[in-house]
């Protein structure tokens, strides 16, 4: 038995496995020796020819060179593989710097986004959020808040009428006056109120002949004056940051009475004077009192036995304050480059309670 | 109301300093705006006697002075045409200063050695409005004797601040230094003094004494007049010059003067009339006739209305009442008889008047707000005193009125519970007298309740709650508790459905790129009638310009001037929202209807990556896009439907949807129209906007959950060819009617038109989904739904492609 043919096979395999580069040549290397018609098979077929006591000799010789050829062609076509990919991870990497595809963000406006805040403070705190028509009766308007027509606040020059009995709201306290009339006399009642309003003045940089406002009623049984100061005292806190406190100054509105008017300490200094506050650390952002008992009547309440706190605001002014706007003008114009900053969320420095 | 802290202190004796006086004011509901300091930034300024006045040899302006400034004289230059020898003058040393940043210096003018300068008022930091005529030109004068070296501050009495209260409505109580006093005392304690009266009265003079009559008690309740002979028109004592600047008057005459001291004493207005030229014996209050001519003193002739009042001489007009006096009546150099008026009139009627004629003086806005019964008489007889001492006259007879003042105190009953409960205090009983009595309010304890009693000079006081303020304020609101109510019943905190859905809404579009705006409800006629089918507005009655007219019928022409402006602004890419209302006109009497509408503009491209060099163009089907994920995320997708429709002449005829819901059409999608866009230098627009209301009546209820599928969807493709106006809703609605089971979706998935189609023709291709959740669908199954399905199709004049 001659098994030089083996060994030759063997040389001829180790030969041309090595110049192989790729998967095809790997491919035709196999089919050369393992193929149907390959050597491999070819030192088979030589079998028959051989003696009964050959014969295992053989083919163990020859299952060895395929097992070796087999072997071989795996590791080579697994070293290929990683190579391919390896090939393939090198050309497909990217400048991870460049900017990703855009996906546009929109702003909400800087007015919206205030509002919410304040509504989302009272909606905790249990309030509902009411809305009303923006042109009124001056009976809503004026009358049922304690402004007869005589008042001397109620000058047609001051406010856009539309007729001698409808105007567009100078505030949005006739959404108070109309829920309160809904109520059949009968509490409590804890809304806020948002919404545009109108007042009868030439736009400049801080006067807008439209702009936003918020007031808050409660109404109930042994509502006291030192239960809007807790309120508007944790929503200072809310909104502008525990480190905030409000003072309460007497003031004068027709529809409430004790009537105040609300200063937080300045944002921006907080409390040591700066130029905002123009050097009292104080900044006056609401004005606010027990409701009056005229206007409680009017709107179906039994003063004797409820009594209520009443509060209201501007967004436009909070933030203007806040954020250092110059022109009242600029929440009206629209112009991107100005909404668009008030796209980011914010702090409020609350730190995560949880544990 | 300017309040001099020297004249104030005549009235109450307060040692607080400016700062804590002022602060305490604010706090106690007087806010006090500004605190003027005359003292502010003035050095070494001294009273100087005016030895000698030589002419400067070099300059004919000028003169040389020898100035005794205390321990010795000393030569100063000085350029005001009014020096003279044997004045006592204003000086500033070498070393000091005056307001403005102005340093003085020793120093040599044309030669002649300066050390100090003489002032005038203005340099003293004067506004010249108030500097009276006298020193206009010039250096002030002392009349009077001064001690040379003395503190020229004090000697001019602006060794002083003053505080400028800014007074709410219901304060006029705080109108006058006896007001003002009458504060200081309930913050500070103390008690209020009342100016000097001593009059010498002579029963009869060399004049007729005039008769007095009010026509119309609601005109003027009540009106006085006093009678001073022989007067001498002067300059008034410099004491009352200061403080009168000091309050924002300039001094005129001792008559004037003497006028307008008493006005900011007692907040009660005085008129002088010049005895002699009233033209008659008598004096008449009443309404003026319609169409009655006046001209007051400022020689305007007024055209006056019933509702104006008048003080007549028995036949025309001597004065507008309350708002201004006739131009032939009024005090001249001339005069030596005077009359004072003193009187309550109606304040309503004051207030109109001064509002129509635009005339507002310290007297209109006294009067208009209601004097204090209680001064009127006080003020009259003060006024008689000064004249008689200032002005050398002589108060002859008494005071001539009619009419009645209410001097009653008025009541208000209250407890000191009632007073707690409202405020959540726990005063006691003496507390609250304590903080009334500094008021000056009279406290009767009886019992449960305490009687209070308000004298008419608080007459703002007329409810309980009004006490419960004054307590409040004096007591102090920082003593005031901080707490939460104490509900009568638990009611949850929410957002209505609506409210929730609007915000989703916004949040949904800030998503996908949408920036919200706000625009003004008021716009210009033309504007009301874009983009809507109405043709009326709400317009105002007195609007202050053309663009702001009326009430907007659409949001979408202010969102399209937003997209202009932008652009103008180097934005290429603008896409915005509003949400707000627009107002349905009714009828010029009725309130309109207030529709909240959803509006968006979208121009340029959307999602541009500039490296890339692509993005999405905000195109028709962007927009459909961005109101169909409204839509979904509203679970209304299956409730709308759109339809192709000509609706207003502002947009693309064939590239507007108009909407529906359910059978409701509830707003477009739709690109502007070319003209349009390039009338208003816009680039391809597209807009929308919906009735937000409709969408958001809908009640969608919880979302109703499905078991997910166990069994395999079949896909089936359909190719057809339709005319070109055959839509793709038609092929639906066509698909969807002859299902009769098992189809779960179908859309289309390619259009063409062009090569290997038939002109006017275009080929869809269509997929269908097939889907049984109770078993494995067969082909067989599937067949026999999809059959008739393509059978239809066929009858309904498509072709179908194998």
């Amino acid at each position: 038995m001659d098994t030089s043919k083996v060994t030759e096979i063997k040389t001829s395999f180790t030969e041309q496995i090595t110049d192989v580069a790729d998967e095809k040549q790997l491919n035709d290397v196999r089919v050369t020796f393992l193929g149907k018609k390959g050597h491999v098979n070819g030192l088979m077929k030589e079998m028959k020819n051989l003696s009964p006591e050959d014969k295992p000799v053989w083919g163990n010789e020859v299952n060895a060179l395929r097992n070796y050829i087999l072997e071989t062609i795996e590791s080579i076509g697994t070293k290929l593989n990683e190579e391919k990919l390896n090939r393939q991870l090198a050309e497909e990497t990217l400048d991870v710097t460049l900017p990703g595809r855009t996906v546009s963000v929109g702003s909400p406006h800087p007015l919206s986004r205030i509002v919410e805040e304040i509504e989302d403070f009272f909606i905790g705190l249990g309030y509902e959020v009411a809305e009303g028509y923006e042109v009124e009766t001056d009976y809503y308007n004026f009358e049922l808040l304690n402004l007869p027509k005589s008042h001397p606040a109620r000058d047609m020059q001051d406010s856009f009428y539309i007729n001698d009995e409808l105007l567009l709201r100078t505030h949005t306290s006739p959404v108070q006056a109309r829920v309160m009339k809904s109520k059949d006399g009968k509490g409590p009642v804890k809304i806020i109120c948002p919404g545009k309003v109108y007042r009868r003045d030439s736009d400049d940089a801080t006067h807008s002949h439209q702009f936003t406002q918020i007031e808050g009623l409660v109404v109930d049984k042994n509502v006291r004056m030192s239960d809007l100061k807790g309120t508007l005292e944790s929503f200072a806190k809310e909104v502008f940051g525990d480190a905030h406190d409000i003072r309460l100054r007497p003031s004068y509105f027709p529809f409430t009475e004790p009537s105040v008017e609300v200063d937080i300490s300045c944002f921006k200094c907080n409390g040591d004077g700066c130029n905002i506050c123009k050097g009292s650390g104080w900044i006056e952002i609401l004005g606010a009192g027990m409701v009056h008992p005229n206007v409680l009547e009017m709107c179906g309440f039994d003063s004797n036995e409820y009594s209520g706190f009443a509060f209201g605001m501007g967004p436009d002014r909070i933030a203007m304050l806040k954020y250092g706007i110059e022109d009242i003008r600029h929440f009206y114009t629209n112009d991107l480059r100005f909404i668009s900053q008030f796209k980011q969320t914010e702090d409020g420095g609350h730190v995560d309670a949880s544990l | 109301m300017l309040v001099s802290k020297e004249w104030l202190k005549t009235f109450i004796d307060v040692d607080a300093d400016t700062k804590t006086l002022a602060e305490k004011i604010t706090r106690g509901g007087i806010e006090v705006d500004d605190i003027i300091d005359y003292t502010d930034s003035i050095k070494s300024l001294v009273v100087g006697y005016v030895e000698s006045v030589q002419k400067h040899p070099e300059a004919d302006k000028l003169s040389v002075c020898q100035v005794n400034v205390g321990e010795h004289t000393q030569q100063i230059i000085c350029g005001a045409p009014n020096v003279r020898q044997d004045s006592y003058v204003v000086v500033v040393l070498p070393g000091g200063r005056l307001p403005g940043g102005v340093k003085i210096k020793k120093a040599k003018l044309r030669g002649e050695e300066s050390h100090g300068m003489i002032c005038s008022l203005d340099e003293l930091g004067i506004h010249s409005d108030y500097v009276p005529q006298e020193f206009s030109d010039g250096i002030f004068i002392f009349q009077n004797e001064q001690i040379p070296g003395d503190d020229a501050l004090e000697a001019l009495l602006l060794d002083d601040q003053v505080l400028e209260f800014d007074l709410t409505p219901n304060r006029k109580d705080a109108l006058s230094m006896i007001g003002a006093a009458y504060e200081v005392r309930a913050l500070f304690g103390g008690e209020v003094n009342e100016p000097e009266v001593k009059i010498d009265r002579k029963a009869d003079g060399s004049i007729t004494p005039v008769t007095v009559s009010n026509e119309d008690l609601e005109a003027s309740p009540f009106y006085a007049a006093q009678s001073v002979e022989n007067v001498t028109i002067g300059p008034s004592p410099y004491w009352m010059q200061i403080r009168l600047i000091k309050s924002g008057i300039r001094p005129i005459n001792n008559v004037v003067d003497i006028s307008n001291y008493v006005l900011l004493e007692y907040g009660q207005p005085l008129h002088m009339f010049d005895r002699d030229k009233i033209g008659s014996d008598t004096i008449t209050t009443r309404y003026a006739r319609d169409g009655e001519v006046m001209t007051t003193l400022d020689e305007k002739e007024r055209k006056l209305q019933p509702t104006d009042i008048v003080v007549t001489n028995g036949t025309e007009p001597i004065a507008l009442a309350g708002v201004m006096g006739g131009n032939f009546s009024e005090v001249s150099d001339a005069t030596t008889n005077v009359i004072i008026e003193s009187a309550v009139f109606n304040k309503v009627s004051v207030r109109k008047t001064s509002n129509r004629l635009n005339v507002r003086s310290e007297a209109s806005s006294r009067f208009e707000k209601g004097v204090s019964h209680v001064f009127v008489l006080k003020a009259l007889n003060r006024a008689a005193y000064l004249l008689q001492e200032y002005a050398g006259g002589t108060v002859v007879g008494d005071v001539i009125s009619d009419g009645a003042l209410d001097l009653e105190d008025s009541e208000i009953v209250i407890s000191t519970e009632f007073i707690n409960n409202r405020l959540g205090m726990d005063l006691s009983d003496e507390d609250v007298k304590e903080s009334l009595n500094r008021l000056g309010l009279g406290v009767t304890d009886e019992g449960e309740t305490l009687k209070i009693a308000i004298p008419s000079r608080r007459d703002d006081l007329t409810i309980k709650e009004d006490i419960i303020e004054e307590v409040a304020r004096i007591y102090g609101y920082d003593n005031l508790k901080s707490t939460l109510p104490e509900y009568s019943k638990i009611t949850p905190g929410r957002l209505t459905d609506s409210q929730k859905k609007t915000r989703v809404i916004r949040r949904q579009l800030n998503a996908i790129g949408f920036n919200e705006t706000i625009n003004y409800a008021l716009t210009s006629d033309k504007e009301s009638r874009q983009f809507t089918h109405r043709t009326q507005a709400l317009g105002l009655l007195m609007p202050m310009s053309e663009e702001r007219k009326v009430l907007r019928n659409s949001l979408v022409p202010h969102l399209l001037k937003n997209v202009t402006y932008n652009l103008n602004r180097q934005q290429k890419n603008v896409v915005l929202y509003e949400i707000g209302r627009v107002f349905e006109f009714i009828d010029a009497q009725s309130q309109p209807n207030e529709i909240d509408m959803l509006a968006g503009v979208m121009t340029g491209v959307v999602g541009q990556t500039e490296w890339l060099g692509n993005g999405t163009p905000a195109d028709f089907y962007y927009a459909k896009g961005v109101v169909e994920s409204v839509f979904d995320k509203l679970g209304l997708t299956e409730h709308v439907t759109y339809k192709q429709e000509e609706l207003y002449d502002e947009l693309h005829p064939g590239r507007t949807a108009a909407i529906y819901l359910d059978e409701n059409f509830i707003g477009y999608i739709g690109e502007v129209h070319p003209k349009y866009a390039q009338d208003h230098d816009l680039n391809r627009t597209v807009v929308f906007e919906i009735t937000l209301r409709d969408v958001l009546n809908i009640q969608t209820r919880t979302i109703a959950y499905e078991i997910l599928p166990k069994y395999p969807s079949i896909t089936r493709d359909i190719a057809l060819v339709v005319d070109v106006e055959v839509t793709a809703h038609t092929l639906d609605e066509i698909i969807r009617k002859s299902a009769k089971k098992y189809l779960v979706d179908v859309f289309v998935f390619d259009v063409y038109e062009g090569e290997h189609v038939e002109a006017g023709k275009k080929s869809v291709a269509i997929r269908l989904k097939y889907l049984n959740r109770e078993e494995t669908l067969t082909d067989e199954q599937v067949e026999a739904v999809h059959t008739p399905i393509l059978a239809a199709l066929e009858e309904n004049g498509a072709l179908l492609r194998s």
